[in-house]
């Protein structure tokens, strides 16, 4: 009797077992087991409702009932006749930065929704906004090399006024229009290199677009002066660089490779060894034009010039955008191909030697550690103030303009201003809750 | 001393039968949860393909106005790829390939004179479509593309044409809908017996009624003409397209509309003769519209032919610019008429696509509702899934 009395207790012990796992072993009900994504089915049906800005049209519209009318017909003859449904535009407003969502208007074809609901929300906007980007302004001119009496190198299938067009319509809403300076000619280059202005500009901080590829216009008055060894002349263009702290943008190839000016004889009857006349190599010893950079670089840091035809570039290479410039791009619209064959890049050797630091690049830097796609800012020894910078890309040809704005957006970073969504009036909150009819 | 002997045997008997009974109660409960598991993962997978299948265009993504894309194709989409978020491809859903179809795809076969016909080599086939997307011989679906409204034509018995309109959607009728229609018909014919289509593209705007009815009567034509006629519905920001095409038995039979082949731009329609009794002369007048949403077609062909015995068919080159449209086809036997229509692009007419293997006798089939755009008209896609490896599917 005494083995039936401890079996039955153990049976009691078992039994209160099973019931202590049942209770805690919740199997959901057969509905959540193989639910209908109703946040999904919500979301296709806000977005069916707007696809011709019909629903952002009613959810302003809150005291037209045909409207409102017409689209809870229209929701309902979209859902499955087992769904009820909720739907709730809120305005929007903001308080502290927050932004603060009241209902302004609902229909439903329920009282409850149940526990088992789901919802999605869509922002529509009001077809009285209009949104708009609004660049920050960069506080510089800039200067766009457009000479109508100078060629191009390594600008193949453009002209530099077409390219020159190009960057003025890039930089149009980043600029003043009075600080968007095109210089027609070499001889109002040769005028602003001689302190000039060419109208109300400051010349001070700007920035100057070669847009003729690895060539420079020569002014007139340069070019004779200098007919000996135009590498004097790229000298000036650093000491000038530097002295108004300008930031030279060289688009492609080696700069300051060549000088150029189709009207000053005998520069225009000369050739620059490839069939273009009115263009000629900076070096005068050999057919290289590696003094012009060197020269540059010497003005840049006021040294003593010395004529040098050692050569800058190392390496060449298929380098990618860096991922603050690829950032850049979706910030600015701005959308270039993501890798450049770079035959052009710099020797680091350039930094210590001529003062420069390292400013931004939208390129990576060479496996050879060459560098491209770079801002060269000068800085005295013992200085901390910027006196001139050389932005070069060193891609091979055909420049590709989107990538010199970019490199400049880069580093100058305007900010772009967005019409707030979230601004009284602009946008309202349509929320979409849906539940299966007989609750969960 | 027995009666302890009796009392351990009894103890024990019902020691064993209760642990059995345990043991079982037990295992009952965790095949409940494995099976609840097992449905659940089901249900979340068949969601993941639905949504795969609709917001991605495939790859190549022209494959849908492509032949040769849609025979070198690596992934399986239908977005479109001109188009973000849950926006099908006109033309890749006229390119599936169901399994029980042979050597044309059957999406319509004479569906209120309506005929969808691609052939076999120009579409993909399902079992190709579930190896792209990875669930082969794991899981089979039906994906059924149909229109959100349902805009229902029929002819009302009358001395004049007269049309009934019925517009709704999936659990409500659609009152106070704005309704634009299309009007072709055929009952006249050159002195070469080829029929004269005729044409009313300055609809006036019919409205609905609470039962989400419309009428639109022609004084002008007899019951008996041979017509098409094409109705737009919109209401609220949705919109939905039904047809009807009369299309009749002549002695000489009727037209069937093939599609051979569209490729960028360029359809190849074969129109071949159904014969009946007879195999005299066919004529037809077909015109290819395409459709733009603002609903005012623009003529981009017109064909003028006969098939008979000698000439079972003809061969139809049109130029889309792959625009979506159809193809209207009056025809006649020197006695009666009769049109058929065709589309290029299932959102023209409003054609619904079902395309997977059957559902019907599955054990546990897991469905999924999206509701998406097509040009601008309403559809849903509902996909039901199934597992092909029992409980062993456990993810």
């Amino acid at each position: 009797m005494m083995r039936s009395v401890e079996v039955f207790i153990v049976i009691m012990m078992m039994t209160g077992a099973f019931l202590t796992a049942s209770f805690f072993a919740v199997l959901p009900s057969p509905r959540k087991v193989s639910p209908l994504n109703l946040s999904r089915l919500s979301l296709t049906t806000l977005e069916t409702l707007d696809a011709g800005s019909d629903l952002g049209i009613v959810a302003f519209d809150t005291t037209n009932d045909t409207a409102w009318n017409q689209l809870q017909v229209a929701l309902s003859a979209s859902l499955p006749p087992n769904i009820v449904y909720n739907l709730t535009a809120y305005d929007i407003s903001s308080a502290n930065g927050q932004p603060l969502y009241s209902a302004s208007r609902s229909i439903s074809n329920t009282q409850s929704l149940g526990i088992g609901s789901d919802a999605a929300t869509y922002m529509v906007a009001s077809s009285n906004v209009t949104f708009s980007i609004t660049p920050q302004k960069i506080a510089a001119t800039l200067y766009i090399l457009n000479c109508s009496d100078s060629n191009g190198w390594w600008i193949t299938g453009y002209t530099v006024q077409s390219i020159a067009q190009q960057f003025a319509d890039m930089f149009a809403s980043y600029f003043d229009p009075s600080s968007i300076v095109m210089v027609q000619n070499t001889s109002q280059l040769g005028q602003l290199l001689n302190g000039g202005r060419l109208g109300n500009e400051n010349p001070q901080n700007a920035i100057v677009i070669n847009t003729c590829g690895e060539a420079v216009p020569i002014p007139t008055s340069y070019a004779i002066q200098y007919q000996s060894d135009y590498a004097q002349y790229c000298y000036q263009l650093g000491k000038k660089v530097n002295q108004y702290n300008w930031t030279w943008a060289s688009i492609v190839g080696y700069p300051f490779y060549y000088v150029t000016n189709t009207g000053q004889p005998p520069l225009n009857q000369t050739q620059n060894t490839w069939g273009i006349y009115g263009m000629r190599n900076v070096d005068y010893s050999d057919d290289t034009g590696r003094a012009g950079l060197n020269a540059f670089l010497e003005g840049i840091d006021n040294q003593q010039y010395s004529y040098s035809t050692a050569g800058l570039t190392s390496g060449n290479d298929v380098v990618s955008l860096t991922p603050s410039a690829l950032n850049n791009c979706s910030y600015y619209g701005i959308f270039p191909s993501p890798n450049q064959t770079v035959t052009r890049a710099l020797s680091p050797s350039i930094i210590t030697a001529y003062n420069l630091t390292k400013g931004v690049n939208i390129l990576n830097t060479l496996s050879t550690g060459a560098l491209s796609g770079r801002v060269f800012n000068h800085i005295f020894k013992g200085d901390s103030n910027v006196t001139g910078s050389l932005f070069t890309l060193g891609i091979t040809r055909v420049p590709d303009t989107r990538l010199a704005t970019l490199g400049i957006l880069c580093n100058y970073n305007p900010v772009l201003y967005r019409s707030q969504y979230t601004a009284a009036g602009t946008s309202k909150l349509v929320v979409l809750q849906l539940g299966l009819a007989g609750g969960s | 001393m027995a009666g302890a002997t009796i009392d351990h045997l009894v103890a024990f008997t019902i020691f064993l039968a209760a642990l059995l009974l345990f043991i079982g109660f037990y295992n009952q409960m965790n095949q409940t949860a494995i099976v609840y598991q097992y449905h659940r993962f089901i249900a979340t997978k068949c969601s993941d393909v639905l949504d795969s299948m609709l917001l991605n265009p495939g790859s190549p993504p022209d494959w849908g106005i492509s032949g040769n894309s849609t025979r070198n194709l690596t992934f399986f989409g239908l977005q479109d790829p001109e188009f973000q978020e849950y926006r099908l491809s006109p033309f890749s859903l006229m390119r599936l390939l169901s399994p029980s179809a042979q050597q044309y795809n059957n999406v319509s076969w004479n569906v209120n004179g309506g005929y969808l016909l691609v052939q076999a080599s120009e579409c993909i086939g399902y079992h190709n479509v579930t190896s792209l997307l990875g669930i082969s011989g794991a899981y089979d679906f039906q994906v059924a593309i149909t229109p959100t409204l349902t805009v229902n034509i029929s002819q009302v018995p009358n001395a004049d044409l007269k049309l009934e309109i019925q517009v709704y959607g999936t659990g409500f009728p659609l009152s106070n809908a704005n309704v634009n229609y299309l009007m072709f018909w055929a009952n006249t014919k050159t002195p070469s017996n080829y029929p004269i289509l005729n044409y009313n593209f300055t609809s006036d705007l019919l409205q609905t009624d609470s039962s989400g009815i419309a009428f639109k009567e022609f004084p002008s034509l007899s019951n008996e003409t041979a017509f098409t006629f094409i109705a737009k519905a919109y209401l609220g920001g949705i919109c939905g397209i039904g047809y009807l095409s009369q299309e009749t038995v002549t002695d000489a039979g009727n037209p069937i509309p093939y599609i051979q082949s569209y490729d960028n731009g360029i359809a190849n329609i074969m129109l071949a003769q159904n014969p009946e009794t007879g195999m005299g002369n066919l004529y037809f007048n077909a015109s290819f519209y395409a459709l733009p949403d603002n609903f005012v077609p623009i003529q981009a062909g017109n064909f003028v032919g006969s098939v008979n015995s000698s000439t079972p068919y003809q061969n139809l080159t049109i130029t889309t610019n792959n625009q979506t449209g159809f193809l209207v086809v009056a025809y006649d036997d020197g006695n009666h008429y009769g049109m058929v229509i065709t589309p290029l692009g299932v959102d023209s007419i409003g054609a619904p696509v079902t395309f997977g293997a059957d559902v019907s006798g599955k054990e546990w089939v897991a469905t999924d509702l999206r509701q998406i755009l097509i040009g601008d008209i309403a559809y849903q896609a509902k996909l039901s899934l199934w597992s092909l490896q029992g409980y062993g599917v456990t993810g």
